[in-house]
């Protein structure tokens, strides 16, 4: 009996203590707030990395640092959860597709009075993170194009000596792989419950034919010309076989990459490399009927308005995307080219010159009004049409009148 | 202090925590519920008032409207083969094996899967469920029946979500059909039994009728929990391929916590529960009228 | 006694026999392959039993260490046991106070409490987020914990307190025992099968719980394990024996206690089925 009573009470503790938010102490705490970049088979897990590259600025500061990792699958989710409450992170990382609403709602320190002249002449990246008429990021994952890679085994069983570089070329790639081999010409990430895999298996395409996704005045322009050859193709590529059927419920094309069981994919360039069993070779990006473009992820570290300290946040910013930290990230996490003059590129031979040659045809995607309801909407729409549920043209109509009616105000 | 009074007191006392938690956190946010959803409110402004424009634009929603029928469709399959499926195999086990230590035994083993979170049950079955060599394809492809792309076609992704609900709820709802027949008295099979009654005319005539009640209350959890779900697709197919596994609470979720739009969820939330009230309503007529 | 002609095993019945047989072992399949498979290091679906290694624990190792499933599980424990108790200790009360105290209005209030029961969760679920958020209460225990508890309870408990004789209380109360003693010594030791019943039916939905913490928890140190197992499989997508490491780890003590309190378990969900 006394045990019960004991446990009851011990519950009833727990409860109450737990009722009461954990309450800050005199040492100032910020909150960081990154996504997950680190592979499973990696030295470390994100966590620890981060918690020890910080950790000598923390001693330095007497700053306590709570390190979030967020996944990527409801990561604006946990944003919108966190930053309306109080519960959100004092400096976080976010994609073009995020700024809009947030921008839009004051929830965003325009960054620029916290860096010198000097500071910002050493970021290469710094103008990317002007939005909407302010400094409200600062570059800090700028890199991992999505890059056309071929298994050069397949390729010359099929008689292909080089990677294709048009989209002719790839079509008839294609074709020959599909005639002579028994592998899969082609694979991408349709199953993936995340919009961004669009970067690898839509927008390289849609730019390529010279669509733009909006106007200079935030006006939705998918519907264009160059969006309805891009379904088309796409839907084609299917149609044709070339595509797996499987893509639909494919969530990740490298492994069967690294399988040997496809010929050819879009990859981001970082994780690439983790391949090596393969014999593979890669060109950055094809040349389309209008210009040769793709994605490139330009994200960037933010400040947000709920930091009580701007000032020691923003050093702390500084501190992350030091050469010093960066090239720690770069050779323990993730394969990045640098982001500051003053650091050097570690990274994988093959992808020295990728960022210098090739930086005119790398595009990140705009920053306009619920941008990423829109390329989830999107996206979920071109399943639908790979999975013959909805005609080609439909989708991109759809789409646009669904934003305009629903998430543009 | 008379006793009367005394006894009032008391009994409010009692009542109060339990009903000061279902105000705060069931009544009052129905209220606030309904109110938001005459509003636009995206929780960084303060809301303002539309009109109706929410349950307007909730119609011509195309994702909507996809939800609304994809969950239809999962309470049509799941809520039918999971009574009925739950009901024989319950009469089957107390018919024949009331006494013997494996219908205990299978008993036990078909209740597993309810212990099981949705998630865990998710997480194996979207595994077992994969396209290329996955378990269930592997299994199939023994007798060379072609390898099916179950979570990745519009065809079969609502229907492979809809089996694992079923195979998740049987047992639950088995354990209870098993104590409601256990309940009957044996008399009245006997009785039967002299009538020359066959087990399958037993079935109809006697169990099926006595066990009406418990029928009730397992269409009616079952229609509530199918209307609810949601963890088996997010975990599953995360609503896709496109809009082929969308369920309303996702819709929901996808409204409030995707795109911001508060007002707009609670809408759908309002629709929700305007839905589950009808049909139990319904239910409630139907069940009444046959007793 | 039953008569012979029930027991006959003839075809149907050894049929319908094979048929259950079938459902069962379907039941419990999925599981094995699950624990089988956690102790792979597969990335491809394709079973090589071959890779099968037992004494290899490094998968669970692995969402131990790194994957913080080691708070995610203590977190799970205390908010179950957090929301059995409290839902007991609260629905017992008020089912006692509508059952065996009179006050004006209790049976308006009782059909509230009834009516409430046919409201899904989702439906409340936005404002609740923003009052908890008003509240400063997101990310805390109370948070997962409080939104477990009920009407259910109190209108399962009440079905039961109608068998607590009143005379058994009345007597109580002219030796003098005072109210709360009558409560906790004589009511609650009396209902304790329907205790029981109430506390299997709050473990499983506290154990199941997925959307609200998912919305709830921003802290990873405040994660269940449902959350904590749906961003495992959000961030090795492929990497399959971990994915199924982590299901196993949040299927094994629900499933260890139900091996051991497994009549409970049944009798529990029979009961409230029944008396629901």
């Amino acid at each position: 009996m006394k045990c019960k009573k004991l446990f009851a009470v011990a519950l009833t503790a727990t409860m109450l203590i737990s009722a009461v938010p954990v309450s800050a102490d005199a040492k100032e705490t910020l909150n960081f707030w990154f996504p997950t970049f680190a592979s499973s088979d990696g030295e470390v897990t994100d966590v620890e990395f981060w918690e020890e590259v910080i950790a000598p600025w923390e001693e330095e500061n007497n700053c306590e640092v709570n390190v979030e990792i967020i996944p990527w699958d409801n990561y604006e989710e946990k944003y919108l959860s966190g930053a309306n409450s109080n519960n959100g992170p004092d400096i976080g990382y976010m994609y073009a597709e995020m700024f809009y609403d947030y921008i839009d709602n004051e929830q965003l320190v325009d960054i620029d009075e916290y860096f010198t002249e000097e500071e910002k002449q050493n970021y290469l990246y710094y103008s990317l993170g002007n939005h909407m008429g302010g400094q409200y990021g600062l570059p800090v994952v700028v890199g991992n194009p999505r890059i056309l890679v071929a298994n050069m085994d397949i390729l010359s069983e099929a008689g292909i000596d080089a990677v294709p570089a048009t989209t002719e070329e790839f079509l008839a790639a294609c074709q020959a792989i599909k005639e002579k081999t028994d592998y899969t010409p082609f694979l991408q990430d349709w199953g993936n419950s995340h919009y961004g895999v669009m970067g690898g298996i839509f927008w390289p395409f849609f730019w390529g034919n010279g669509g733009e996704i909006v106007d200079e005045e935030g006006n939705l322009t998918i519907d264009s010309e160059a969006g309805i050859q891009t379904v088309e193709f796409l839907k084609n590529l299917y149609n044709e076989g070339y595509l797996s059927e499987t893509c639909t419920s494919c969530d990740d094309s490298i492994e069967p990459f690294r399988n040997g069981e496809v010929a050819m994919i879009y990859a981001p360039s970082s994780n690439i490399i983790s391949v090596d069993n393969i014999n593979w070779d890669f060109v950055a990006v094809v040349q389309g009927s209008a210009c040769a473009k793709t994605f490139v992820a330009a994200d960037s570290l933010v400040l947000f308005e709920s930091c009580e300290n701007k000032e020691l946040a923003a050093d702390l910013m500084k501190h992350i995307t030091s050469a010093d930290v960066m090239s720690q990230f770069h050779t323990k996490v993730s394969q990045q080219p640098p982001i500051t003059a003053d650091d050097t590129y570690v990274g994988d031979a093959r992808f020295e010159n990728l960022f210098t040659e090739y930086a005119d045809n790398f595009v990140s995607l705009p920053v306009f009004q619920a941008a990423a309801s829109l390329y989830d909407y999107l996206f979920k729409n071109l399943q639908s049409m790979m999975l013959g549920e909805m005609e080609p043209a439909d989708v991109l109509t759809d789409t646009t009148a669904y934003y305009n009616d629903n998430l543009k105000f | 202090m008379t006793k009367k009074r005394r006894e009032t007191v008391e009994g409010i006392l009692y009542v109060l925590p339990s009903f000061i938690l279902l105000m705060i956190f069931c009544l009052i946010p129905i209220v606030m519920s309904v109110y938001f959803s005459f509003t636009d409110y995206n929780v960084m402004k303060a809301p303002s008032i539309c009109g109706f424009s929410n349950y307007q634009k909730m119609f011509q929603d195309a994702y909507f409207v996809a939800s609304l029928k994809n969950t239809l469709i999962y309470v049509l399959v799941t809520v039918p083969l999971q009574t009925i499926l739950s009901l024989v195999f319950a009469a089957f086990l107390a018919k024949k094996m009331s006494d013997m230590k494996t219908g205990g035994f299978l008993k036990s083993v078909m209740f597993i899967p309810v212990i099981a979170s949705a998630v865990t049950a998710g997480t194996i079955w979207r595994i077992i469920y994969g396209a290329d060599n996955g378990l269930l394809n592997s299994f199939l492809g023994i007798f060379h029946i072609p390898a099916v792309n179950w979570l990745g076609d519009t065809n079969t992704a609502l229907i492979s979500i809809c089996i694992v609900a079923v195979w998740k709820n049987v047992g639950y709802f088995l354990v209870i059909y098993y104590a409601g027949i256990m309940g009957i008295s044996r008399e009245v099979y006997e009785a039967s039994a002299v009538d020359g009654a066959t087990s399958w005319q037993q079935f109809w005539k006697i169990t099926f009728p006595m066990l009406k009640p418990i029928t009730y209350l397992v269409v009616t959890l079952g229609i509530i929990w199918s209307f609810q779900v949601f963890d088996l697709s997010y975990l599953m197919t995360g609503g896709g391929p496109g809009k082929s596994t969308v369920t309303l609470v996702m819709s929901i979720y996808n409204a409030a916590f995707k795109q911001h739009r508060m007002g707009y969820a609670c809408a759908q939330a309002m629709f929700l529960l305007i839905v589950v009230v009808v049909i139990n309503a319904i239910e409630d007529k139907v069940f009444k009228e046959e007793r | 006694m039953k008569t012979k002609s029930e027991k006959k095993w003839n075809l149907p019945s050894v049929l319908g026999l094979i048929i259950i047989c079938l459902f069962a072992v379907l039941c419990i399949f999925p599981f094995i392959y699950m624990v089988v498979m956690s102790f792979t290091k597969s990335t491809t679906l394709a079973i090589h039993l071959n890779d099968v290694d037992f004494t290899d624990f490094s998968n669970f190792t692995y969402v131990f260490t790194k994957s913080g499933f080691l708070r995610s599980l203590l977190n799970s424990l205390i908010v179950v046991a957090c929301a059995c108790f409290f839902n007991c200790l609260i629905a017992s009360m008020a089912a006692y106070g509508f059952e065996k105290k009179n006050f004006p209005g209790k049976e308006i209030v009782f059909r509230i409490y009834l009516i409430t029961l046919m409201i899904p969760g989702q439906v409340t679920m936005i404002p609740v987020f923003i009052i908890m958020n008003k509240l400063n209460l997101l990310n805390t225990y109370f948070a997962l914990i409080v939104l477990i508890i009920n009407a259910f309870g109190v209108f399962l408990i009440r079905q039961f307190m109608s068998s607590v004789p009143d005379e058994l209380l009345e007597a109580a109360k002219v030796d003098g025992c005072p109210e709360y003693r009558i409560f906790f010594r004589i009511v609650i030791p009396l209902i304790k099968p329907v205790l029981i019943s109430l506390v299997v039916f709050t473990f499983v939905t506290a154990w199941n719980d997925f959307m609200w913490p998912l919305i709830s928890t921003t802290d990873s140190n405040m994660y269940t394990l449902t959350v904590a197992l749906s961003l495992l499989k959000t961030q090795y997508q492929t990497n399959y024996g971990l994915i199924l490491a982590g299901a196993t780890v949040s299927f094994i003590f629900p499933f260890i206690l139900y091996a051991i309190l497994q009549k409970q378990f049944v009798e529990g969900i029979a009961l409230s089925g029944i008396k629901g």
